[in-house]
């Protein structure tokens, strides 16, 4: 439901009422093409939203090209017509279709659901509000959002890099960050939004491509590149790409004279006041919670936090302070698209918890008439011309294309369609399909990527196999790219059809595969998000097997004292173990250790061996690898020799237990990155600054006497943690940069601990008297997480750590399918992050584990027994490891040699396979060599 | 100079095949030249499929994956 | 909580990238998906971007 807004909200958790405002498109979306007249004509033009208002868009349109649902719609603000009856109307003159409807009014929709979520997400910042950046006074001051315009093949300039003001060539390109975050003063907004840091790396860098030579600087306060590869990221920038970064609060933007360059004046870190000429300057935006969200919010009637995100708790982040309403994404705080993603699937596993009862109550399965078979009947094709409108009409002459397609060999009907696509066409088909009795067609039209599925459907309620059509792409390969070439188009359009029918003649009906599937989960890990991830397949309605390898669950979060809000972690955990504990759905092997695995998808057998040696099969459809990670054993700093040198976690427990020296000590010095962001280790181990930052205002809120220095790198209190990091320095802890090169040192200095460092304002070493000098360790990969990974066929990266499918789409899911990732395995995370990705870990499982069967495309590879020789080329060359090589009987039992084997489960139809094959012996159905070679002759025919 | 010049282009459905759909979307003008055969991957375009569009006619051959 | 009635449908407020992901894992679960967008098209903010880290590939 598009343009469309919540009302209101009545009910309770399980049964909701929801009022939907709908707001008229002006457009019939059952009859829009998407053909673009319309907007050719329209003679209004406003900024484009899309573009951030870099380019125009009409009044009536589409939101961007690739936009789904592709109807047009019309802006009734800035429509001539609505504004003023009568007036203009030119687009509904011009569309083929009909689509245009003025008449068009609002709509109210009373809706009844079980559960609700909100993902409404975030708007940037916008900086005219502030005035000091120059933003809408100085043309060449851009926010990151319109550079990302500027920077897209589909924006304005079309990925050409110029000043707004002049149309000249950039060369110097300056970036600000924390516009709108980080900054109580100037924009209230006190939070750090997380992602900017490493948007702003990733534009520069994608700028520098765009320009040769480009100077790109990037000032900032701490660059935050916590997450997974960013660090890594973040080096290359610096060494390859040649981004420079500034360590320092810019003071202001000022113009140059009458140019339109920009000068920036800021302190650097030797403490002089430096001017610098830029061609661009690029705000890096923060992000907040959009008015209309926070009314939303209320509607919903949920609590919000100090910085207007979503209310949530570490142990459950998706779920609001109303029971049935949960939440995700930035409006649960500021976030990046994988944590997104992640928390995306984690409100899914959520809702689903809720409404396991309810499942399969409402979805409806599409049931087709019995399917003829038509194998031994000579082929009687059928091909359907599109006009698509005028997309194709306009310049194809679709008639005689008509014409020429009923003298192709087996052609016995040919009709012409305005849209193919519309349903009175699709009832049509299946009319003539039956009458004509048809049993190979053939859609000219536009691309199988998006319409061959719904030309499928057409086949099945006509009862014939749904593999038996083909499409002509006579519209984007042909119409839409040589529209000045009619002449051409037609005798393409001719010889696009001609293939196909010469392929289509030699298809074959082909069955989707289905697999059965063991509905259950196996969760390989007992902390945290292991037993969170079994928790909730459980509560679902799934056996869920979790092994851990110890004597006891619960993790490395039993040695964890408090969230960075400050809920109690060994509560959390202990109600968490007594749950899994309690639940007669969740079975647990504790001091068992995978040992052996077979089988894929669906059907995975996994055999687990007990520490005294026994072992056990557990058949399960879906796994999760939830195994942690374990903390740094410092060698640097003398921690070796030194008591008093102790890592955060050992402090943790001192702390705790009053301990003497603790109790006593007066001086304390924090050290961050022990083990992280070097060398070898190139990534950020992501909850060392919070913690350090919460040991230091606890020790300072017991006795504020106390002197407290946190020695750091970038400070990465990232998101709302920066209130932590605020409220630090309000206490007077003392935060003291160093850089990689220059490390503190660290010695024993009879009753003291003598802390050197680097100051960089005096510019001499300093040096701090230390009573008990506090280590925050790296989280480390497990040491054997690949011997496990092997297992499952399942990556580790370059850092040890377990790899997802896709960083940004993919977080939870492992490209081996059935396979899914969660917690410290994955990538050093915070608590509410884990559980967020055990949620979407046991939601992602739970799409598989929810059906009895997996029905997958028939195409496949297929193998040809009377061609094949057991040569096992292909073996090799399969990327998905479906193809094995077997002994050969005959029919009396005889050896026969060798010949392979196809397990069509883990087949993905590549067909790299039939492209090895010397001897015709494996085939990708409906991709034959027959068919593909029919098409090559039928290609260069004409 | 008359000459047309025929050429046969293997696209795999996922990148390249899509990357033509696209151009159209974009409006974006091209010769008429190219013939497009889809298939599921360009490990899937055999040996043979490239000497028979060449032996046929072809005046040359992509292979886009 | 066994006794009252619960509704097989769920409403997703937001059509960005979080909120289709929620709706796809729920849809393909057994559940009926209501998606409820403010705009006009479904994409949300990730569908502005131009390529993405790490693999600076396209974003659509």
């Amino acid at each position: 439901m598009t343009l469309s807004e919540v009302a209101g909200i009545a009910g309770s958790a399980g049964d909701f009422t929801v009022t939907v405002k709908e707001a008229p498109r002006y457009v019939d979306v059952n009859k829009c093409i998407a053909c673009g007249a319309c907007t050719e004509k329209c003679p209004k033009k406003v900024d484009s939203e899309y573009d951030a208002a870099t380019g125009k868009r009409k009044a009536i349109y589409v939101k961007y090209a690739q936009a789904v649902p592709l109807k047009y719609q019309i802006d009734p603000n800035s429509c001539i017509r609505l504004k003023k009856p009568g007036a203009c109307g030119f687009c509904e003159t011009v569309c083929d279709a009909g689509a245009i409807n003025f008449d068009d009014t609002e709509k109210i929709h009373e809706i009844n659901v079980g559960a609700i979520v909100l993902a409404p997400g975030f708007e940037v910042y916008d900086p005219k509000d502030a005035g000091v950046w120059g933003y809408g006074t100085f043309p060449n001051v851009i926010t990151s959002l319109q550079l990302e315009r500027y920077l897209s093949a589909s924006g304005p300039t079309e990925g050409h890099l110029v000043r707004p003001s002049d149309g000249k060539p950039v060369n110097k390109v300056a970036f600000l960050q924390c516009i709108g975050s980080r900054d109580e003063n100037l924009c209230g907004n006190g939070y750090c939004s997380s992602v900017c840091c490493m948007y702003a790396i990733k534009e520069a860098v994608i700028a520098k491509d765009h320009v040769p030579g480009l100077g790109a600087s990037i000032f900032y306060m701490d660059m935050r590149t916590h997450g997974k590869e960013f660090d890594q990221y973040m080096e290359r920038a610096k060494e390859d790409a040649g981004v420079r970064f500034v360590r320092c609060r810019v003071n202001g933007v000022e113009t140059d004279g009458d140019s339109d360059d920009l000068r920036l004046s800021y302190v650097n870190e030797a403490g002089r006041q430096v001017e610098e000429f830029y061609d661009l300057v690029v705000l890096s935006v923060g992000l907040q919670t959009p008015k209309h969200v926070l009314e939303l919010a209320d509607k919903a009637d949920i609590k919000l936090t100090a910085d207007n995100f979503a209310a949530t708790s570490d142990f459950a982040p998706v779920q609001t302070s109303r029971q049935g309403i949960f939440t995700c994404g930035a409006f649960a705080g500021p976030k990046d698209i994988p944590q997104s993603v992640v928390e995306g699937s984690a409100a899914a596993a959520a809702v689903a918890d809720l409404l396991a009862p309810a499942r399969f109550e409402l979805s409806t399965e599409a049931s087709f008439p019995l399917e003829k078979d038509v194998s031994a009947d000579e082929p009687r094709i059928g091909v359907f011309v599109c006009h698509c409108g005028s997309n194709i009409a306009g310049v194809v002459d679709v008639k005689a294309v008509e014409e020429y397609a009923a003298t192709l060999p087996d052609v016995v009907y040919v009709e012409r369609n305005l849209f193919s696509c519309s349903q009175d066409t699709q009832d049509m088909i299946t009319k003539r399909i039956q009458e004509q009795n048809l049993n190979r067609i053939v859609i000219a039209a536009c691309t199988p990527r998006t319409h061959e599925p719904l030309f499928r459907e057409t086949l099945k309620s006509a009862g014939l196999n749904e593999y038996l059509v083909e499409m002509a792409n006579i519209r984007n390969h042909n119409a839409w790219v040589h529209s000045a070439e009619p002449k051409a188009a037609t005798s393409k359009a001719n010889d696009l059809v001609r293939m196909a029918v010469a392929k289509v003649a030699y298809s074959n009906s082909l069955r989707p595969i289905s697999v059965p599937i063991s509905q259950k989960g196996l969760i390989i890990g007992g902390g945290v998000s292991g037993m969170t991830a079994a928790l909730n397949m459980a509560e679902q309605g799934f056996e869920a097997h979790l092994v851990e390898r110890t004597d006891t669950l619960g993790g490395n979060a039993l040695h964890l004292k408090h969230t960075w809000s400050g809920e109690h972690v060994p509560t959390a955990v202990a109600k968490l173990i007594d749950k899994v504990v309690l639940h007669d759905k969740v079975i647990i092997h504790k001091e068992f250790e995978v040992t052996h695995v077979e089988g894929f998808v669906g059907n995975f057998k996994s055999t687990i061996t007990g520490k005294d040696g026994s072992k056990k099969i557990i058949e399960h459809g879906a796994g999760i690898v939830a195994t942690g990670a374990e903390p740094y054993i410092p060698t640097e700093y003398n921690y070796d020799s030194i008591t008093r040198v102790v890592t955060s976690v050992q402090f943790d427990k001192l702390y705790e237990l009053n301990e003497v020296h603790v109790k006593k000590a007066k001086n304390f010095v924090f050290i961050q990155c022990v083990g992280s962001r070097e060398e070898d280790n190139m990534y950020c181990s992501k909850v060392c600054c919070t913690h350090s930052v919460q040991s230091a205002i606890a020790l300072k809120k017991d006795n504020p006497g106390r002197n407290i220095y946190i020695l750091y790198r970038d400070m990465r209190t990232y998101g709302q943690r920066e209130a932590l990091y605020r409220e630090a320095r309000k206490l007077g802890v003392i935060f003291i940069n160093y850089e990689l090169h220059g490390k503190p040192n660290v010695r024993e200095n009879g009753q003291v601990i003598d802390v050197e460092v680097w100051d960089h304002v005096l510019h001499r070493p300093l040096i701090l008297n230390a009573d008990m000098v506090i280590l925050a360790t790296a989280i480390r990969p497990m040491g054997d997480a690949s011997k496990l990974g092997a297992l499952y066929k399942v990556p580790v990266d370059g850092d040890g750590f377990f790899q997802e499918a896709h960083a940004k789409l993919r977080p939870v899911d492992f490209s081996t399918d059935g396979m899914f990732v969660a917690g410290l395995a994955h990538y050093p995370k915070p608590i509410e992050e884990s559980v967020a990705q055990a949620l979407a870990a046991s939601a992602r499982a739970v799409t598989l584990l929810s059906k009895k069967e997996v029905s997958l495309d028939a195409i496949k590879a297929t193998v040809d027994e009377t061609h094949c020789d057991g040569c096992a080329l292909c073996v090799d060359v399969c990327p998905y490891h479906a193809i094995t090589l077997v002994e050969k009987k005959t029919d009396d039992g005889a050896d026969a040699g060798k010949i392979i084997l196809v397990n069509k489960a883990q087949c993905k139809g590549c067909g790299l396979c039939q492209g090895t094959c010397p001897k015709r012996g494996v085939y990708v159905a409906g991709f034959t060599m027959n068919q593909i070679n029919a098409q090559i002759r039928a290609a260069l025919a004409a | 100079m008359n000459f047309e010049p025929k050429i046969v282009a293997f696209c795999c459905n996922w990148c390249s095949y899509a990357a033509a759909d696209l151009a159209g979307t974009a409006r974006m003008q091209y010769p008429h030249n190219v013939r497009i055969v889809r298939v599921m991957c360009s490990g899937m375009v055999h040996p043979e499929f490239v000497m028979n569009a060449l032996s046929q006619g072809a005046d040359g051959v992509m292979i886009l994956g | 909580m066994l006794d009252t009635k619960k509704v097989g449908s769920v409403m997703i407020v937001g059509g960005g990238v979080t909120g289709m992901q929620t709706a796809l894992d729920l849809a393909d679960s057994g559940y009926y998906v209501y998606l409820v967008e403010k705009s006009g098209a479904i994409g949300g903010a990730m569908a502005q971007l131009d390529k993405t880290f790490p693999t600076n590939d396209c974003s659509m």
